[in-house]
């Protein structure tokens, strides 16, 4: 026990002098989560509570381009900037210069071909219902509304937009179709029980986040991915540190010492383990404590820590032991120090890349998606998203825990490979 | 009457797929108390020998036995050995004291022996005054004497040297080579190679001379260079190895 303490000793020492490990292992990672988070939580704040600033040039000469800007204004989603001085391609020019996300133009017959159109759709249906004898054969003419976009808007939102307008759009066309309906039945207007009917046929939608635990729900926010996420990273980021101070013992000759010290090279290897676990555990609680204390100050969601704490005690303790494994095997099998931190560095950025660390697996082709089952990373990360979004437990960890367990079995057995070759142990 | 204390027997050494022997059926015994100096050209497998012998490597062929307590092959005897690499084999970021410290702990050493033990072998070789300094600031002299004292906490039986004062000054030198005599004083058998031949030839008793792997002499000082008709060290190995450059 004397020996292993003063083995612990000694690394500690070695990791608190370290203080450009000691930078990549805590500061980075901090750095990290809390600046992937703010960004993060700036875009989906820019998409859903901010308002995105719209050019709008209405040239219609009817009411129905007001009943699109006042609907746009009603949707609460945008800020309208109103200039009926503009051409379309005046429009085009300036959105950019104006600041605005997007410029729409209105076009001067946009109510007239809406009308005609809905006027033609009608008859059509009263056709068919018997109501008339034949309806005048009209080619429908399609309304263009110009949307011009600054093209730093990237295309989801585009798409959440243009989305957006569609359904503003498709509004108007429809009631401007049940009024003509009603124009050619002999009303002046739409019944007022059938319009109110029209305005409460929208179906609701119970929008609520799927999670496996009934009891409590995690709410998923950009804290609860980039905490998990960053610190799983930061974790596997040790190989620099770790898998560095390896090669730079072996090669200095202490190794050689310890050869003939008994059980000198074993209980070097165990405490490393030991203190690194330690720099592991460490470097987790510090994301978390920053998650859930100093998030909340700065306007961030706060990180909420998941339910079951033994399935998450697991993953942690699991995920932590791979990083480790994998830092020694790199050391063990690297010839130069450099050849570690490069290897070891580009290596872990590959596994993040791979693993939907910094981009969700679903979105990449299938082909990756298999290719990213070989990162460690990945399967921690489905640990915690299991963990702190969905509520899971132990019977959705199991792939978790299959995983990191035997990629920790096969690099220890690589470790002892390459050891027992060179006679370390 | 000599007591054997290590035998050496028909010794092969290859690495990887290489034709080449590194050692090739080295034979010797040495005695308990000698000071046996290995020398040789660069490459002749010093210190592959040198490795073998303190278990750090093991040989492809032979064996290896030491007599301490009953035969005993290198790794069981691992507690009772000492090895001063030729590398500085320590950590740098640490003190003097920490290094001490460290490796006493891993031969067991109690706290209170461990820490006589590190202050008796700082005062000898003049590094008390700098226990507590990073190991980083040394110069090359305390760094080698720090290299040296590491492998003596333990009281090692016998001791292997691998260039213990290469790259330092006269004054360092003369501190470690009279620690060594005192040591061998005491009992401790030395085994060392050096390219001081100089030194060599006031501190060693036996010589162990080896070239392309095989041993060319192994014999007292005295009886080599009358047996060779020459004055020196450094004649003798020149004549029984030529000046061909080996590496």
């Amino acid at each position: 026990m004397r020996k292993l303490k003063a083995s612990i000793w000694k690394e500690l020492l070695l990791v608190l002098h370290d203080k450009v490990g000691l930078l990549l292992m805590y500061l980075m990672p901090l750095l990290l989560v809390f600046i992937i988070t703010i960004v993060q939580n700036s875009a989906f704040q820019i998409v859903n509570e901010n308002k995105l600033t719209v050019l709008i040039s209405n040239q219609d000469r009817g009411s129905l381009g007001d009943s699109l800007v006042k609907a746009l204004v009603h949707s609460g989603s945008f800020e309208i900037r109103k200039n009926d001085h503009l051409s379309e391609s005046a429009v085009k020019r300036i959105t950019i210069d104006e600041d605005a996300m997007l410029g729409i133009y209105i076009p001067s017959n946009f109510s007239e071909r809406l009308a005609s159109n809905a006027d033609n759709i009608s008859k059509l249906m009263l056709e068919q219902m018997g109501v008339i004898e034949k309806a005048p054969k009209v080619t429908p003419e399609k309304q263009e509304i110009a949307i011009y976009f600054d093209p730093i808007v990237q295309e989801n939102f585009r798409i959440s937009v243009i989305n957006g307008i569609q359904a503003i759009t498709n509004g108007i066309e429809n009631e401007e179709m049940v009024g003509k309906l009603f124009q050619e039945m002999g009303y002046d207007s739409i019944p007022q029980n059938i319009r109110q009917a029209i305005i409460n046929r929208e179906t609701k939608l119970k929008i609520a986040n799927a999670s496996l635990n009934e009891v409590a729900e995690l709410i998923p926010n950009s804290s609860q991915h980039n905490v998990p996420a960053w610190s799983i990273f930061a974790m596997f980021f040790m190989v620099i540190s770790l898998g560095g101070n390896i090669v730079k013992e072996r090669l200095s000759g202490s190794f050689l010492r310890l050869q003939t010290i008994p059980r000198g090279f074993a209980l070097t290897l165990i405490s490393k383990f030991l203190v690194y676990l330690f720099v592991a555990l460490s470097q987790l609680l510090l994301l978390f404590l920053m998650g859930i204390y100093i998030f909340p100050h700065i306007g961030l969601p706060q990180l909420a820590m998941p339910n079951a704490f033994l399935p998450f005690l697991v993953v942690t303790l699991l995920s932590a032991v791979s990083a480790i494994s994998y830092a020694v095997l790199v050391g063990t099998y690297a010839k130069t120090q450099e050849q570690a931190n490069g290897f070891g560095a580009i290596s872990i950025i590959i596994f993040a890349a791979i693993g939907g660390i910094w981009v969700p697996n679903f979105v990449m082709p299938d082909y990756m998606q298999a290719i990213g089952n070989i990162s460690p990373l990945k399967w921690c990360l489905e640990g915690y998203y299991t963990l702190f979004l969905k509520n899971g437990a132990w019977s959705e960890l199991i792939g978790t825990i299959t995983f990191l367990f035997l990629f920790t079995v096969i690099c220890q057995l690589l470790i002892f490979i390459k050891l027992r070759i060179q006679n370390y142990i | 009457m000599q007591e054997t204390l290590l035998h050496v027997s028909n010794v092969y050494k290859t690495y990887g797929k290489s034709a080449v022997p590194s050692l090739d059926g080295i034979d010797f015994t040495v005695e308990k108390g000698e000071i046996v100096g290995i020398f040789g050209p660069n490459g002749a497998g010093k210190t592959t020998l040198i490795s073998i012998l303190c278990s750090i490597l093991n040989p492809t062929l032979g064996s290896v036995k030491y007599y301490l307590d009953g035969e005993k092959t290198p790794r069981e005897i691992r507690s009772k050995l000492g090895f001063v690499p030729q590398d500085f084999s320590f950590f740098p970021e640490l003190t003097a004291k920490q290094n001490l410290s460290y490796f006493g702990s891993l031969y067991n050493l109690q706290k209170a022996e461990l820490e006589q033990k590190i202050d008796d072998l700082l005062q000898k070789v003049g590094l008390f005054h700098v226990k507590n300094q990073k190991v980083s600031t040394f110069s090359g002299g305390m760094k080698r004497r720090l290299n040296l004292i590491i492998s003596l906490l333990h009281n090692p039986s016998i001791l292997f040297l691998d260039e213990p004062t290469v790259g330092v000054d006269v004054q360092s030198k003369i501190a470690i080579m009279n620690l060594l005599q005192e040591l061998n004083h005491q009992g401790t058998t030395i085994i060392y190679t050096s390219h001081h031949l100089k030194e060599a030839e006031e501190f060693c008793n036996q010589i162990v001379l080896i070239d392309h792997g095989k041993i060319i002499a192994s014999e007292t000082l005295t009886n080599l260079l009358k047996k060779h008709a020459v004055n020196n060290l450094e004649e003798l190995i020149l004549k029984l190895t030529g000046t061909l450059l080996r590496d």
